[in-house]
């Protein structure tokens, strides 16, 4: 899957359009000595999009990442914000990063350290107090902001963490793990913030290891594994272009059993028996049915829609990676 | 389960190469430098050697032949600069020196007032000078010896006195041996002569208002020098100083502590590497450059406001003259706390931890602090260590402070070591810049 500079949709002289993407990665390669982290990884964010960027650890997302961030210099391969290159002095802040790890400076309150980040991203005056004040609103923290940040929980300091990367309205935001170690009304509140975000426009890049973020929080999913891009789409196109759309069908069942009822299989793992079926409706009433044919009474069943999480493990494998 | 607690530390540390290396290598690293810096004395070629001037205008037999004697001591260095010195002070400052210096003997010497201006200025460690005695009795040709002292030097004087005493012991006797010796070749040896020997010796030997006769020795006394010479020790420095010891080593102490606290400070640097500040810092408008010479002025900042209290604190308290030297003061802060913020900023971006910062700074600093003088004075080290010890900034920033405070020299005379540390500051930030390149594009 490999995505051409002349297949990007290009401004006309320079001029942003709607078909513009917001960011595009194109056939990006980075090599760390005999390491080859990206392999030719292409990929594009449409303007107002939220796209989960998914990977087994390994896979080189980290590398990607910092690749659109300018942080790390391509061997080969390019990346546009809008239509402009990163290496364009400017470009970059368009762009709002969220790392990983908690970047903001745990000795500084929480309105000093949004002080902080808005200056540096050229904010003024009039214009950075209103946004700290918008900031400090948006994260809900305002009875705190005089408190220095290393007094904080830990979904609170990542409110923190992601208000100074937004504070100066970027265009596209990029967030790297966004809620690891955070529990789950914090987690709502962030993606409610990102939601707010994207509403107003924001374009959104977000990596994640919980699927069920990223099924339920993106427009769009891309998954890279060994630096290349492996899939990309809307989640329904996804499990329909790898796993296909039946439903697996477990069932327990007791009696005396003669044989394995037509159509089912039996599964030694789970001591069940397992069935996929395209109409659930349709055809259940038909293997109950078989089922107690032969002997058989039935004690659980379990429908299984394919979701995400079997993407990915169908696409990346079961292995350990580290 | 005492076994398990000692079982589980061994390993945790045997996992730890910072821990291991600081608890096994550091101490035989600390005391290899140090055992450099203060036990290489054994060696001739490194004995320190005292640096004197000297001043002869007594016209004396004796004084001259003494002078002789004392350039010929391996322990002595008489200082380059004492004759063009001496010349240039002859121009200077008049008639009155000149007339001085024209009746000196010696290639080596200089003017009484040369030789002071030479101690002031900490170009030598002391000066000999032999002058007429005003006395009654010397006519018979014993000058009068005085060595000018800089109490910053407190063994050089002791050990000098003892030195000028032996050469002029020396001196005496081998000019009673040539008179000696002269006389009985070109004469019988009748009593009659005898009493024109002596009376035609440089010096009379029987004569006590210059030395330290001793009553009891009358005997021998009367037909040589047996007692050793009076030598005035004149402190031209410290004597006026209240609190003389205090100016020497607030500056030794201000500069170790000033770069301590710089590179604590400057592992902000590493903590924002370690937790991806530093990524989000420069996908702002902020660029690496702007990023290093933020924190440098900072630490300057720092630093001075840092040397400042320390020495008001000195001032009011210990009597350190600083109001009488703000304008050196200032320069000489400026650039020391800027060179110690460059300097640190050099470790930073050396270390790839701020754990690493730690142990490289305190290996550094304390070693560069022994070699530089802010431990022990540089006088009492080897001459090869001395040497060294100016490849340290912080041996010019203590040597500016002491001109300044100790021999209360003027900003003028502060050039070079100004100069010294504008560069290092310059070189080290460059430097720091330079590593710094690794986290701009990793």
């Amino acid at each position: 899957m490999t995505l051409s500079l002349d297949s990007i949709p290009q401004p006309p002289s320079g001029a942003l359009t709607l078909e513009t993407p917001a960011l595009a990665v194109v056939d990006l390669w980075k090599a760390y000595g005999n390491n080859q982290a990206l392999q030719g990884t292409s990929f594009v964010l449409n303007q107002g999009e939220r796209l989960a960027l998914l990977g087994p650890n390994g896979a080189g997302k980290t590398t990607l990442i910092r690749s659109m961030c300018g942080r790390v210099r391509p061997d080969r391969g390019q990346v546009f914000l809008l239509g402009k290159s990163i290496r364009d002095p400017d470009v970059l802040l368009q762009m709002g990063v969220i790392p990983q790890d908690l970047a903001i400076y745990a000795d500084l309150t929480a309105k000093q350290n949004l002080e902080c980040f808005g200056q540096l991203h050229g904010l003024r005056s009039r214009k950075l107090k209103e946004r700290v004040a918008w900031a400090l609103n948006w994260i809900g923290l305002e009875d705190r902001a005089h408190e220095l940040t290393k007094g904080f929980s830990g979904g609170m300091k990542r409110r923190v963490n992601i208000a100074c990367g937004v504070l100066h309205r970027p265009r596209i935001l990029l967030l790297d793990e966004p809620t690891v170690g955070v529990d789950p009304q914090s987690r709502q509140r962030i993606f409610d913030m990102l939601d707010e975000l994207n509403e107003e426009g924001t374009s959104i890049v977000l990596t994640t290891h919980h699927l069920d973020e990223a099924e339920t929080r993106s427009d769009r999913i891309v998954i890279v594994d060994h630096g290349k891009v492996v899939a990309e789409g809307t989640i329904d196109h996804l499990i329909e272009s790898t796993i296909g759309t039946q439903r697996q069908v477990t069932i327990q069942a007791s009696g005396l059993l003669v044989a394995a009822p037509p159509g089912l299989e039996w599964d030694s793992e789970k001591g069940r028996f397992v069935c996929w079926v395209d109409n659930v409706a349709d055809e259940l009433p038909g293997i109950l049915e078989r089922i107690q044919k032969v002997g058989g009474v039935v004690l659980d069943l379990e429908v299984h829609q394919p979701n995400l999480h079997d993407v990915f493990l169908h696409l990346t494998g079961k292995e350990l990676r580290e | 389960m005492i076994w398990t607690v000692m079982q589980t530390s061994w390993r945790r540390l045997k996992n730890n190469r910072s821990e291991l290396f600081l608890t096994f290598i550091v101490p035989i690293v600390f005391f290899s430098i140090f055992a450099v810096i203060f036990g290489s004395r054994d060696s001739a070629s490194s004995t320190p050697k005292i640096k004197i001037a000297i001043s002869d205008t007594s016209g004396a037999a004796l004084s001259e032949r003494a002078v002789k004697l004392l350039e010929e001591q391996k322990s002595l260095r008489i200082s380059e600069n004492s004759r063009s010195h001496g010349a240039s002070k002859e121009g200077a400052t008049g008639a009155s020196t000149g007339a001085s210096t024209g009746a000196s003997t010696g290639a080596s010497t200089v003017s009484r007032s040369a030789a002071e201006d030479l101690v002031r200025r900490g170009m030598v460690s002391a000066a000999i000078v032999f002058e007429k005695s005003e006395l009654a009795d010397s006519a018979n040709g014993l000058p009068k010896i005085e060595i000018l002292t800089d109490s910053f030097d407190q063994v050089a004087s002791q050990v000098l006195a003892a030195i000028v005493q032996k050469a002029v012991m020396t001196a005496n006797g081998e000019l009673l041996k040539e008179k000696s010796d002269k006389f009985v070749q070109a004469n019988a040896p009748t009593p009659a002569n005898a009493s024109m020997v002596k009376s035609s010796l440089p010096m009379n030997l029987v004569r006590t208002a210059d030395f330290n006769a001793n009553a009891g020795s009358s005997g021998a006394s009367s037909s040589s020098l047996s007692q050793p010479p009076t030598i005035d020790l004149v402190d031209v420095i410290g004597g006026k100083k209240t609190n003389p010891v205090v100016a020497m080593y607030a500056a030794g102490i201000a500069v170790m502590f000033l770069l301590f606290s710089a590179t604590t400070a400057s592992g902000s640097l590493l903590e924002e590497r370690e937790n991806s500040t530093l990524d989000r810092l420069l996908c702002s408008r902020l660029t690496m450059d702007q990023l290093l010479l933020g924190k440098w002025a900072y630490l300057t900042v720092i630093g001075s406001i840092q040397m400042a209290l320390m020495f008001t604190w000195g001032a009011i308290v210990f009597g350190i003259d600083l109001l009488h030297h703000l304008d050196g003061f200032v320069a000489l802060t400026l650039v020391t706390a800027g060179a110690a913020a460059s300097f640190a900023l050099m470790l930073a971006a050396l270390c790839t931890s701020r754990m690493q910062l730690g142990w490289v700074s305190t290996i550094v600093i304390l070693s560069m602090s022994a070699l530089g003088g802010s431990m022990v004075p540089r006088y009492l080290m080897s001459e090869t260590i001395q040497k060294a010890g100016l490849l340290t900034f912080n041996a010019w920033a203590l040597e500016g402070y002491n001109k300044l405070f100790w021999r209360e020299l003027p900003l003028a005379d502060l050039k070079l070591e100004l100069a010294v540390l504008l560069g290092c500051g310059f070189l080290f930030i460059v430097a720091a810049r330079l590593f710094a390149v690794r986290w701009e594009r990793s």
